[in-house]
């Protein structure tokens, strides 16, 4: 018991050595604690390269930890900020459900929460990403126009339930129905794998050979798997092939036509404009409670000023 | 005591021979049978091609991982090192960087050192090897991002491309290296010294042991092996996708691990066959681009080709007993 106490005592002493310097160091610096989806993502860790670029810029300081894919890591990773007192929390949620009562429990603790790229159930303090519908929307409209709203299109799903996999479907069929005459002949979970979607692809050579007119992926890694197998098989020139993310392989494929577009998703603004929008509640100014960055399509045309 | 050995070893060869294969490959022959029946495009040359092309990474795989559970062992550790091997051959693979056969040899040469490593431990310290290899497979996780900086590594040259993507006479370079590696580990495994002390040291350790065998030096000799097959194989992915990614190959120490049992390898040790493992491969493979080229939904495929798997091996279990008595 006693050891107890005198644990408690050396506690307490170093917790006010801490304020004492705290105090004397003049103001205190703004601290943000960030969760990520998982920092294997090559678009996730451009979007947290953006938040430290920013946060450097602002003289913030970010405690950073990687949720690998993990809601319920992330939840305690939540906990771990509000235990810690950060004044604000980014968190790149997991998923929908499963992430939320993270959310529910820093808004309990009064720290202001913003939710960026992707959505939980639980409204956070403010949102900061794109809507992946549209992003859908973009690809398949695309695709439409190119075919002169007739032919046949197969789909690369990603991971089947995930939030970006769900959105970007429903973005691409809802196109799909306004031309009836272009028609979804096969699609199939390519799970975001370049590998994976590369043998799908050479899969659906053998099955539909000529009768495919155009592939929709719902990412580059995919896209690219795609254009890989058409490319060994000699199609490539009669086959259009859309994903999306703009990650700068897809970018070079777009560059040199192998890949006829891909939708851009900002990091750079995500990053950039969770950290501003987390000051900004952190200092009890009033801020947008959705902030929606657009997406883009990137065609041959454009893609010089994509490419950094 | 050579003697006892030699007895030793003749039976266990006799065992594998006598008992695994032939039901899987009925079950095998059954399929693209039902197949070629449905679907006319599943029975065509330009399909095989791509069905050995697609199964050989895979394959690989599970010739290494037979070397081991034939001593018992266990290689989780696979696919992490099919990534770290990727990543250190695509980072020296941009053009102009150097010649082709620098990133190659990098990538074996590290997939033979984690491989030595994974043996090093498993035969030090005693530790089963299903937990070393569980350890070495974060760790090799996380060496492959450390290494890429979480980014998928890309401009890689035509002449390491070529190693995934290129033809020879007509025929993918992926069959080749397929075969190759296939004719070597099955002699290894039948018609060397070394192989008669695999099975050996699977079929019973202390016997082997007993009759001096330097049973440490297999092992670290099976997972070595393990290691430059998981490196050939990651060379393979990385050239045949044009990129070098620090999340490749994650969860393809499962299919390899059942390559191997469906092709009767077991998991107690002491018994399996590469023609085995090779047919397991080619079944997994076989049932893939099938149910694609029927556009079998994605949610029903992950159950009929659990369910194909678990009927292979029951199969095949049915002909071992009848084959018993």
């Amino acid at each position: 018991m006693k050891r107890i106490y005198l644990g408690l005592i050396a506690l307490a002493t170093l917790a006010g050595c801490n304020q004492t310097s705290e105090k004397e160091s003049g103001e205190k610096k703004m601290v943000i604690g960030v969760t990520m989806l998982s920092m294997q993502n090559e678009f996730i860790v451009n979007v947290s390269d953006e938040m430290d670029k920013k946060a450097q810029e602002l003289g913030i300081e970010l405690i950073t930890v990687d949720a690998e894919r993990s809601a319920l890591k992330q939840i305690e990773q939540v906990e771990s900020f509000i235990a810690q007192k950060v004044d604000a929390i980014v968190m790149n949620p997991c998923e929908v459900e499963a992430s939320s009562p993270a959310v529910t429990k820093a808004l309990a603790a009064k720290i202001p929460i913003i939710n960026v790229n992707s959505e939980t159930s639980t409204k956070p303090s403010a949102f900061v990403g794109s809507d992946d519908v549209e992003s859908g929307r973009i690809a398949m409209k695309f695709i439409a126009e190119k075919l002169s709203g007739k032919g046949n299109v197969v789909m690369m799903h990603g991971y089947m339930g995930q939030a970006a996999q769900i959105k970007r479907e429903q973005g691409a069929r809802e196109i799909l129905k306004q031309y009836p005459d272009l028609k979804l002949i096969a699609h199939q979970t390519g799970e975001w794998d370049r590998a994976k979607s590369m043998s799908l692809m050479e899969n659906w050579i053998q099955s539909y050979g000529k009768d495919i007119n155009a592939v929709f992926a719902q990412n580059d890694e995919m896209g690219m798997g795609a254009v890989n197998a058409l490319t060994a098989a000699g199609m490539k020139d009669k086959v259009i092939v859309v994903s999306i993310d703009a990650i700068p392989d897809a970018l070079q494929a777009v560059k040199k036509g192998t890949l006829d577009a891909t939708v851009f998703q900002n990091a750079q603004q995500q990053g950039a404009k969770a950290i501003e929008t987390a000051v900004k509640l952190y200092k009890g100014e009033p801020v947008e409670k959705e902030v929606l960055i657009p997406f883009q399509l990137v065609t041959k045309d454009n893609v010089a000023t994509f490419i950094k | 005591m050579n003697n006892y050995f030699t007895q030793l070893g003749n039976s266990t060869k006799q065992r594998a021979r006598g008992m695994g294969q032939y039901g899987i490959f009925i079950a095998f022959v059954v399929i693209c049978l039902i197949l070629s029946l449905i679907t006319p495009k599943f029975l065509t040359v330009s399909n095989w091609t791509i069905i050995v092309t697609q199964v050989s990474i895979n394959a690989l795989l599970a010739f290494g991982v037979t070397f081991v559970i034939i001593t018992g062992g266990i290689d989780l550790s696979l696919g992490s090192m099919v990534a770290v091997t990727g990543i250190v051959a695509s980072l020296l693979a941009h053009p102009d960087d150097y010649p082709v056969i620098v990133p190659v040899l990098a990538g074996l040469l590290a997939g033979v050192f984690m491989g030595a490593f994974n043996g090093t431990i498993i035969t030090k310290s005693k530790v089963p090897p299903f937990i070393v290899t569980l350890g070495t497979m974060t760790i090799g996780r996380g060496l492959a991002l450390i290494l890429s900086k979480g980014r998928p590594v890309s401009n890689l040259s035509d002449s390491f491309n070529f190693i995934g993507g290129g033809s020879i006479f007509g025929v993918p370079f992926p069959i080749i290296v397929l075969i190759v590696a296939f004719v070597v580990c099955s002699v290894v495994l039948k018609k060397t010294i070394l192989g008669r002390y695999i099975y050996a040291v699977g079929g019973n350790e202390q016997a082997a042991k007993a009759s001096g065998i330097r049973v440490n030096k297999v092992k670290m000799a099976v997972y070595t092996i393990c290691g430059g097959l998981a490196a050939l194989a990651g060379i393979l992915l990385t050239s045949r996708i044009t990129t070098g990614q620090p999340n490749a190959g994650a969860s393809f120490e499962l299919d390899a691990i059942a390559a191997a049992i469906i092709g009767g390898t077991s998991t107690s040790g002491g018994t399996g066959t590469m023609t085995g493992t090779l047919i397991g491969a080619l079944l997994i493979g076989v049932i893939s681009n099938g149910l694609d080229l029927l556009n079998v939904t994605s949610y029903y495929q992950q159950v009929v080709m659990g369910a194909i798997i678990i009927g292979a091996v029951v199969l095949d279990g049915w002909n071992q007993s009848a084959a018993q008595r």
